[in-house]
């Protein structure tokens, strides 16, 4: 058999210790412990070797169990109880026997002793489900004379109709063992091993609990399975042992779980004393019992086993009360559920014990059903976080199960219908009514999830375009989509690395990785390619503490971080791609024709020349930075701006007054801010080259949007088109249209010339 | 005896231009060298003492390094001679903080933009031996986000190590153990020169603003200079230890 999967690391006790910190005020040293602490060293050293031995163990106490039963002699043959208890021969392998079909048969005649007189009770399977006290002897009895008859070889039937025919009893053989009993087997073999492998990961009082239960139940199971499957005899001693071990394994089962419920997944305020309280009843119950003078009395088990489990899910309600907890309202649910249909079977099989027929037998495979459902409860606790889907096969199955049972019991208790039709109607119903309340019991097991698939596809388009738009925000936009997603009841980010999302405390939290938030992360995350994982968010008690955090929501929420940070990733590959083309332009165009336009103007004849070159060199300067470098804004551009002209103003021996003035900083397109740059370079040039100005004065104003740039000159004056050098005047005229704004010279008060630029609503079009 | 000038420069014409330039600016007797690439360059230096200088030979005084060469990057050199004994000064076509910044990290005295008119040249030139360097608003601006430590620049951002240093030190409470040299942090005066000098201000204007004086301002911009220099350095020298390096 496979060891259980993913060692089940839910049922562990540190990240335990993050919820039971007080529920608001989050303990920032008990998270950091939890993230740190690896999950033990998986399966290596002792641990290994321990499971290897105990999972030879369990096997080779099934093969015992198996030989045992294997080995014990038999009366091969179907028998059919009649109205008044007596057995009907169907059919036998045997041919003399089966030659006989149809008899009914009066007892067994043993070589100088009575007649054992055979009848219904003969076919009862175990002895754990008879309620009457005395009848139960007598079936102990029976089956104690009987394995001696049959261990004869040879037994003497007598028939109603006097007939007598000898029969030979062989050892059962392993065919002979039935086909349940090796599902059942195999069944309890991996729960004993799923309880062991709790034990092995993490020692604890509290694991070992949960073993204790698990071998319990898997030893039951194992007493099921056992149970024989056909024909008439068990193998000596085994019904006694069989009624002993059953109803001690079942007292020992509830007991645990009162214990377990008061110290997990907290300890609770005089847990040793509810502790003492439930071993004092089991006790009593071995005083009064099998270690007392009385005969065990069923109703008396059924009253300690299901007094015990009431008293655990009070225990449990208790727990919740002081501190909800998804986990602790599903294993709550899981208690309610199995001590109320344990109760129901408890009662049908009290209420059908009476009757005649198939009745018993039906409420015995009732009890047997509980069992199977119990055992899968405690098989799933382990992975209760593990897997959603697992929880919703486990609730179509556990549904199904119980409602066909119990109906089932009920109709053959009630209406005495025949053991086929009884099922066949059960299961109908009970189909009919999962149908039904289908949605319902999904949202009790596991709750249902708040988002459709589309509103959640909506939300992550939504938010990657947000991320895309400034990526400092992914923190805070991630944090709320996976807010709505999870409906959490507390939420916060600590900063911290972790791989992967992580459930922890037994899917009461949930830990996400997510990118750094602000804008220095922003600025950061912009020129690296990806964004960086490093603070965590944690999420506790999903869907305002009614669900529990699964596997399936981990990876969910991996994917939705994933999926955002990709969508950023490939919007700024896309970017720089771009940014690094223009760069390659910028470069080459200033390396070679910069290099050109400089050793032509270093070899220029007149001066003229000179400052013609120099002019294009400056400009193809701003072309270049305009390509190369995408930000700029307009404070810093006009700091640049008073930076240059004020340095060739300075070498041309004029004075400069700037003045500044705006109502808000924005960003200057690549576009507006070369035009801009180069509009003012003209004018200042013309201002020292062809005005003959002793002063230049230049006031740059930003006023609700609207960028009004005036350039004055003390100079000769007159209409700058009648200039020799109109050229770049046309060149301003047209940038400023490029901008969308207007330009117009005046004479300047005094002397000289205002040239006005006027560009409105320059921010929108950024 | 001759000051002794290095100027590197593949363009010819560009060299002969900017040896016009230094024979204009300095009245003494020069001995230019001349150099077309990082290879020849290397060489000089070697004869004249090698990259530390120290060899008791007469070493350079002034070297002109352009930044874009046939063999490599200027940038190379000026740190193989960091602890040169000259004054290094950038001549190049770049104007952006981008080239430049990397180049005054890397130990360049100053810089002068190959497309200014000559007199512009001499002037700047001679500012700049007379401890008066250039300092444009884009590298102001850039100055002031490096001492902030905030590791915004892509080309220098810090080692994360560091970051987290200054940043501590920007902080309430200076006297942290881990808290970086004084010589890496920038005074409240040269920080508000430098505030200034990104606004697009003159070294005129600032001294006005401020009410000191010019050559005060001056002191200040060398001030900032050296430290980015030390820090630098400092930061390679860390960054250097950590790889293995030292």
């Amino acid at each position: 058999m496979a060891a259980p999967p993913e060692p089940v690391a839910t049922v562990d006790t540190g990240a335990e210790t993050l919820i039971a910190g007080t529920d608001s005020s989050f303990d920032a040293s008990a998270f950091e412990q939890s993230l740190d602490r690896r999950p033990p060293q998986r399966w290596i050293g002792w641990r290994l070797h321990l499971l290897v031995v105990a999972t030879l163990l369990g096997c080779v106490t099934a093969f015992g169990v198996m030989h045992q039963l294997a080995g014990s002699a038999q009366l091969d043959a179907v028998w059919q109880p009649n109205a008044r208890g007596q057995l009907i021969l169907l059919s036998s392998p045997h041919e003399d026997l089966g030659a006989q079909a149809g008899k009914t048969l009066d007892s067994l005649l043993l070589p100088g002793q009575d007649a054992l007189r055979l009848d219904a009770l003969a076919l009862q399977r175990t002895a754990r489900w008879i309620v009457d006290d005395s009848r139960r002897q007598r079936y102990l009895q029976l089956q104690d004379q009987l394995a001696a008859a049959l261990a004869q070889g040879q037994v003497l039937l007598r028939f109603v109709d006097g007939s007598t025919l000898s029969v030979p009893t062989p050892p059962r053989g392993y065919r002979g063992l039935g086909i349940v009993f090796w599902p059942l087997t195999a069944f309890a073999l991996l729960l004993y091993l799923v309880g062991t492998a709790v034990l092995l990961l993490r020692p604890n009082a509290r694991n070992a609990l949960y073993t204790l239960m698990a071998w319990c139940q898997a030893l039951n199971l194992l007493l099921i399975a056992a149970e024989p499957a056909g024909g008439i005899g068990q193998p000596a001693g085994f019904a006694r042992l069989d009624l002993l071990l059953r109803m001690s394994l079942d007292v020992a089962t509830a007991t645990a779980a009162v214990c377990v419920f008061a110290l997990h997944p907290r300890r609770l305020p005089h847990a040793g004393a509810v502790m003492l309280a439930a071993c004092g009843v089991a006790l009593a119950w071995v005083i009064a019992g099998p270690g007392g003078a009385l005969p065990l009395s069923w109703a008396g088990t059924q009253a300690v086993v299901l007094g015990l489990g009431a008293a655990a899910t009070a225990v449990i309600t208790w727990s919740h009360r002081l501190q909800p907890d998804p986990f602790v309202a599903v294993m709550r649910r899981f208690s309610f559920i199995a001590v109320a249909t344990l109760g129901l079977v408890t009662l049908t099989v009290a209420a059908t014990h009476r009757l005649g027929g198939a009745a018993p037998a039906v409420a015995a495979i009732g009890a047997v059903s509980w069992s199977l459902f119990f055992v899968s409860l405690l098989l799933l606790v382990p992975f209760l976080s593990r897997s959603r889907r697992l929880l919703r096969e486990f609730a179509l199955l556990a549904g199904i199960g119980t409602v066909a049972t119990s109906l089932d019991l009920i109709f053959v208790a009630l209406f005495s219908l025949g053991p086929l039709a009884a099922i066949m109607l059960a299961l109908g119903l009970s189909l009919a009514v999962y149908a039904l309340a289908r949605q319902w019991i999904l949202n009790q097991m596991v709750g249902a999830s708040v988002l459709t698939t589309e509103r959640t596809f909506e939300q992550l388009y939504r938010v990657a375009r947000e991320v895309q738009d400034d990526p400092g925000r992914a923190a805070q936009l991630l944090s709320g989509l996976l807010h709505e997603l999870f409906e959490p009841m507390e939420m916060l980010t600590v900063p911290r690395r972790l791989a992967q999302a992580r459930v922890v405390g037994a899917g009461a939290a949930l830990y996400v990785p997510l990118p750094s938030s602000g804008a220095d992360a922003g600025a950061a995350a912009a020129s690296s390619a990806r964004l960086d994982l490093d603070q965590v968010l944690v999420m506790r008690h999903a869907s305002h503490g009614k669900r529990i955090f699964t596997h399936d929501d981990a990876r969910l929420a991996e994917r939705v971080v994933d999926q955002v940070c990709r969508a950023v990733a490939y919007d700024r590959a896309v970017e720089q791609g771009r940014t690094e083309e223009r760069q390659r332009i910028a470069q080459d165009l200033h390396d070679d024709i910069g290099a050109r336009l400089l050793t032509l103007m270093y070899k220029a004849s007149d001066r003229e020349m000179e400052e013609y070159i120099r002019h294009t060199l400056l400009d193809l300067k701003t072309l270049t930075r305009g390509l190369a470098a995408s930000n700029h804004t307009l404070a810093h551009a006009a700091g640049e701006w008073k930076a240059d002209l004020a340095h060739r103003l300075a070498a041309a021996k004029l004075r400069f007054d700037w003045r500044f003035q705006a109502d808000r900083d924005l960003a200057l397109s690549v576009v507006q801010w070369s035009g801009l740059t180069r509009i003012l370079r003209e004018l200042v040039s013309n201002a020292i080259y062809h005005a003959q100005a002793s002063r230049v004065e230049v006031d740059l104003l930003l006023e609700q949007g609207e960028l009004l740039l005036q350039v004055a000159d003390d100079g000769r004056g007159g209409d700058p088109k009648a200039w020799r050098h109109g050229l770049g005047l046309g060149g301003v005229r047209k940038r400023v249209r490029a901008l969308g704004g207007s330009v117009q010279w005046q004479d300047n008060v005094g002397r000289g010339i205002r040239c006005e630029v006027r560009i409105p609503g320059l921010g929108e079009r950024a | 005896m001759a000051v002794k000038v290095l100027i590197m420069e593949d363009n010819p014409v560009a060299r002969s231009f900017l040896c016009r330039v230094v024979r204009e600016s300095f009245s003494d007797a020069q001995q230019i060298t001349e150099a077309g690439d990082l290879e020849s360059a290397r060489q000089q230096i070697e004869i004249a003492g090698g990259p530390t200088g120290l060899h008791g030979v007469d070493p350079f005084k002034l070297i002109l390094v352009d930044l874009e060469l046939p063999d490599g990057n200027g940038l190379e050199l000026l740190h193989e001679l960091s602890s040169y004994p000259a004054t290094k000064i950038v001549t190049t076509l770049y104007s952006d903080d981008d080239h430049l910044f990397p180049a005054l990290q890397a130990g360049a005295d100053g810089y002068l933009l190959k497309e200014d008119r000559f007199e512009v040249l001499v002037e700047e030139l001679q500012k700049i031996v007379r401890g008066q360097p250039p300092l444009s608003p884009a590298i102001a601006r850039r100055l002031l986000t490096h001492f902030r430590g905030s590791g915004n620049d892509a080309s220098a951002a810090p080692e994360p190590g560091l970051r987290a240093a200054n940043a501590a030190a920007t902080g309430t409470k200076p006297t942290t153990m881990n808290k970086p040299v004084d010589h890496e942090r920038l005074t409240p005066r040269e920080t508000e020169v430098l505030t200034f000098l990104s606004k697009g201000f003159t070294i005129k204007e600032i001294a006005s603003l401020m009410g000191i004086k010019w050559f005060t301002v001056n002191d200040h911009i060398k001030s900032i200079y050296k430290k980015l220099n030390v820090s630098s350095r400092a930061e390679a020298a860390v960054l250097a230890s950590k790889q293995g390096l030292v």
